[in-house]
C-alpha cells in the first residue's frame, strides 16, 4: 500500500462510521489505475478490520511523511495500588466476609470521629455566638446596688437610681404595715397580699415607676398614705398596691435580697 | 464472633445508636479537649498569665 492511499481509506472509513446511511455509495477511490471499489457492506470490526491498515504500518517516503500512526499505549504498567490496600483484602484467596467488620468498623470510627469533632465545633460556635448575646460582666456589676438599711428611719422613704429607674426603699411603720396587711385582697384591681411583695414587713422594695404612663409617683402622699402619682392622680398604698386613679398595676417589686440585717441587695 | 461484629452490630448498624455515640463520645470529648487545650495554653504562657504572678502583687 502506498503512503497516499492512506488517507483517503481512513476517510472514507470516518465517514462510514459517522454516518451509517449509504455504506454501499462511499468509496475509497484509489489514484492508481484501477479504481478500486470496496463495498461496505457492514460496520462490523471483522469488515472494518478487512478494510483498515494494520500490521506493521510505517510511512517512508511521500509528502505526507509527516503522519503517524497511533498504537494503543499498551506497554504502560498499571501502578502497583498495594501499598494502599488493607492487608486484609491483598490476597486474591481472602474472602471478604472474613474481614468485612472490621473494616466496614474502620469506615465508621473514621466517620463517628469527625461527627464529634464537628459536633463539639457546632456547639463551642453555637455558645459563643449566644452567650455574646448576654450581658457582660461590666454590666452585670452595674445591675445590682447595695443598701445599707440603717441609713433608711422608719417611716421614710428613700429614693435611689437603680438600672436607670427610680427604686424606692420604704421603712414602713407598725402601723402601715398592719393597716397593709388587713386590706381585703378581694377589694383590689390588682389583688396581691400585703405578704406576697415583701419578704420583711418593715422593708418595702419598689420601683419607682407608675404603671400608668410611667411618671415617679411622690412618696408618702395620696389618700391610702404610699406614693401619689402627680401625673394622673394614681394613688398607691403603703404596699405600692394601686388604690385609686387610672393606674392598672400594682407597683413592681423588683427581685431584692437581704443578704444580712444591716445590706439590701437589689438585683 | 469477634469484638469487631459486636461492636458493628452494638453501634454502628443503627443510626440511631451511631448518633447516640457521638452525642456521648462529643460530650467526654468537649471535657478532655478543653482541658488539655487549656492545660498547654498555660503551660506555653508560663509565668506569663496573671494567675502565675498574681503572688508578687498580693
Amino acid at each position: 500500500m502506498k503512503p497516499a492511499n492512506v488517507s483517503s481509506y481512513l476517510r472514507s472509513v470516518s465517514q462510514v462510521v459517522s454516518n451509517q446511511l449509504n455504506t454501499g455509495k462511499q468509496i475509497a477511490i484509489l489514484p492508481t489505475k484501477p479504481t478500486v471499489h470496496i463495498p461496505f457492506t457492514g460496520t462490523s470490526p471483522y469488515v472494518l478490520s478487512r478494510a483498515l491498515p494494520n500490521g506493521n504500518v510505517s510511512i517512508t517516503s511521500g509528502p505526507a511523511v509527516s503522519c503517524q500512526v497511533r498504537w494503543a499505549h499498551t506497554d504502560i504498567t498499571v501502578p502497583d495500588w498495594s501499598h494502599y490496600r488493607k492487608d486484609s483484602t491483598k490476597s486474591p484467596t481472602s474472602k471478604a466476609a472474613d474481614s468485612e467488620d472490621s473494616r466496614r468498623n474502620f469506615a465508621y470510627l473514621m466517620v463517628g470521629g469527625l461527627s464529634v469533632g464537628t459536633a463539639y465545633g457546632a456547639k463551642t460556635l453555637v455558645t459563643q455566638f449566644v452567650s455574646s448575646m448576654s450581658a457582660s460582666a461590666d454590666v452585670l456589676a452595674m445591675a445590682k446596688i447595695e443598701i445599707k438599711l440603717a441609713e433608711i428611719p422608719e417611716g421614710k422613704s428613700v429614693t435611689f437610681k437603680w438600672r436607670g429607674k427610680p427604686l424606692f426603699i420604704r421603712h414602713r411603720t407598725q402601723s402601715e404595715i398592719q393597716a397593709e396587711q388587713t386590706v381585703a385582697v378581694a377589694s383590689l384591681r390588682d389583688p396581691q397580699h400585703d405578704n406576697e411583695r415583701v419578704q420583711h414587713p418593715e422593708w418595702l422594695v419598689v420601683l419607682g415607676v407608675c404603671t400608668h404612663l410611667g411618671c415617679v409617683p411622690i412618696a408618702n402622699a395620696g389618700d391610702f398614705g404610699g406614693y401619689y402619682c402627680p401625673c394622673h392622680g394614681s394613688h398607691y398604698d403603703a404596699s405600692g398596691r394601686i388604690r385609686k386613679g387610672p393606674a392598672p398595676l400594682n407597683l413592681e417589686v423588683p427581685q431584692h435580697s437581704f443578704v444580712n440585717e444591716g445590706l439590701l441587695v437589689v438585683g | 464472633m469477634g469484638i469487631s461484629a459486636t461492636i458493628y452490630n452494638t453501634i454502628f448498624k443503627r443510626t440511631s445508636t451511631m448518633a447516640l455515640a457521638v452525642i456521648g463520645s462529643a460530650f467526654f470529648f468537649e471535657r478532655t479537649f478543653d482541658l488539655g487545650t487549656d492545660y498547654f495554653f498555660d503551660r506555653h504562657n508560663e509565668g506569663k498569665l496573671w494567675k502565675h504572678i498574681k503572688g508578687r502583687y498580693q
